[in-house]
């Protein structure tokens, strides 16, 4: 489904150069679910704003479902249709109620029909349990409830595969099981899906694999038993005596 | 420290007394200058009766005469027999049953309502602010976002345009487009004026764009993307409407501005409210009324103007 080889991405910020990603090769199948772990500073971010060039690379190839993004002749938005995106802070639009965020995209570019998108929606947000908030703006939300809105706006496009960028990491406490609890719904669902997150208990749980970034290169990639049982890499041992 | 709550009204009561006393000041300066005011003198100058004569169309007798009420119905008979019927005002008949007249003799005026100087100019002040304001949103809109643009040219041309325009005054714009490209061109003295308020008033919207754009996160721009919106698409349902919440009061100050600003372009001898004001000024003499009444049409323009402005502010405000 996803299918990254020799993926480069350098920042160059006044003679300081980083490479944020560096020479990463992985593949993630249909249905898949993978979590990205590492560091703070380790490119995973990165790493996954290049799936859906949110971020442009220097040199590699990605492609998902068959699609190349480094082929300048894809065209970028129809990629991104594809591909659902949630993000730390939510970035919901603020001067749309909960159902209008949902409706944008299906509107704009799917072309749906107001009654199409609207039934689709309104099941979208009974799936993550939030359908009374149809009408309320997003600052009325609790962050929890936010960033199910924002999960549900990502789906509402019938994306193939979603993207987590981080999605508890602003929450408050209480308020990561709600937002992970459709995150697992989703996975048993079938979706395929990559999830950066700090998230150990959902990346055991969860996870069919686990990526293990440090200084943007990939270290390790193996099944959560593994990974949480005996990291091979090194930095993956240290990284895990800290977080556990 | 707890919070106690004070009486509002003797501040109130204070401010009222302040504008009292400055009013009552003014008042003495102007009779420490003996000056006669003559206000029963202004309102002729946005309304007045009109009067218009009527005029007989050939030699002959007045024939008959039938008055009702205000007007008077005049029944002319010429050499040839042709009869002629005027209606007019009966204090203005000239004429009485059996007269004689000869060709072009004022029978007498018919009157109606005219709008005078001060309301001609008023018009002219709000139309011009209202069409140079909409081209001007137009401009400012196409080169704020063409200073956010990648394409350098684009971006140079418009940094180019708004530093022109902001770094020159209006009055030496005005002059150019009028007496320069106005010659050159050959357009008429309204379109120049419109066109040099529109191109002034648009850099420094398109700057007050630039800044609403730019102060709208990062993340909505990558949400609106991520959701396979295009630039343009993003720009327009995610960035543009929150943008303009942001800008609303310094727009709204704008468009104020431009309607004060209309008054410069009265050396190009457009009779807008100031220029009226002054032609009322040499008829009347009643400088100060006159002047007065030209600020209180200036403030009728742009109190209502603010308001508005505050109550949209307002109401997009319901999402906060």
């Amino acid at each position: 489904m996803i299918e990254v080889r020799d993926l480069l991405k350098v920042f160059d910020t006044r003679g300081h150069v980083v490479r944020a990603v560096d020479n990463v090769t992985t593949r993630v199948d249909k249905g898949e679910v993978v979590v990205v772990l590492g560091p703070s500073g380790s490119g995973k971010s990165t790493f996954l704003r290049c799936l859906n060039g949110l971020e442009d690379f220097d040199q590699g190839h990605v492609a998902i479902d068959g699609l190349p993004l480094d082929d300048p002749k894809t065209d970028i938005n129809a990629y991104r249709r594809e591909v659902g995106m949630v993000f730390q802070h939510f970035n919901l639009f603020p001067h749309m109620t909960v159902l209008e965020n949902l409706c944008l995209a299906q509107k704009v570019v799917r072309k749906r029909g107001k009654a199409e998108r609207e039934a689709k929606a309104r099941a979208l947000l009974e799936k993550v349990g939030i359908a009374e908030k149809a009408n309320e703006y997003p600052s009325r939300l609790s962050g929890g409830q936010q960033q199910r809105v924002a999960i549900a706006r990502a789906l509402a496009m019938g994306p193939k595969v979603m993207l987590f960028d981080e999605p508890t990491s602003a929450l408050d406490p209480e308020m990561v099981g709600e937002v992970l609890d459709v995150m697992k719904t989703l996975a048993q669902e079938g979706m395929t899906m990559v999830c950066v997150t700090h998230e150990m208990g959902f990346a055991r749980e969860v996870a069919d694999r686990v990526l293990f970034f440090d200084h943007g290169k990939l270290l390790e990639d193996s099944p959560p038993q593994q990974f949480f049982a005996a990291p091979r890499d090194p930095r993956a041992q240290a990284f895990l005596r800290q977080v556990l | 420290m707890i919070k106690h709550k004070k009486a509002q009204w003797p501040w109130h009561a204070l401010t009222a007394l302040v504008l009292v006393g400055l009013a009552l000041s003014l008042y003495l300066a102007t009779s420490m200058i003996s000056y006669e005011w003559r206000w029963n003198r202004v309102p002729q100058y946005f309304a007045y009766q009109a009067e218009e004569a009527q005029r007989a169309s050939g030699n002959g007798t007045v024939q008959d005469i039938v008055r009702q009420g205000e007007t008077a119905r005049v029944t002319l008979r010429d050499e040839d027999g042709a009869e002629q019927v005027l209606e007019v005002a009966q204090d203005s008949l000239q004429f009485s049953r059996g007269d004689d007249f000869a060709e072009g003799d004022v029978i007498g005026v018919t009157r109606h309502w005219a709008a005078g100087p001060l309301a001609w100019g008023l018009w002219t002040t709000l139309w011009l602010s209202v069409v140079s304001g909409a081209f001007g949103l137009l401009i400012g809109l196409f080169a704020g976002l063409c200073r956010l643009s990648n394409n350098p040219t684009v971006r140079d041309l418009s940094t180019v345009y708004v530093e022109l325009v902001r770094g020159t005054p209006l009055l030496v714009q005005i002059f150019i487009f009028y007496f320069f490209i106005g010659t050159v061109l050959n357009l008429s003295r309204e379109f120049a004026g419109v066109a040099a308020l529109a191109l002034f008033t648009g850099a420094y919207v398109a700057e007050i764009v630039r800044a609403g754009v730019q102060s709208i996160a990062k993340g909505q721009n990558e949400a609106a993307r991520s959701l396979g919106l295009n630039a343009g698409q993003s720009m327009r349902h995610v960035i543009l409407p929150q943008a303009f919440k942001r800008v609303l009061p310094p727009l709204a100050g704008q468009f104020i501005s431009l309607v004060k600003d209309t008054s410069l372009v009265s050396v190009i001898a457009i009779t807008e409210l100031t220029k009226s004001g002054r032609e009322a000024i040499t008829t009347s003499f009643s400088t100060f009324e006159i002047w007065f009444c030209v600020a209180g049409l200036y403030l009728l323009i742009n109190l209502p103007l603010s308001h508005f402005a505050s109550r949209l502010e307002r109401r997009l405000a319901q999402s906060d």
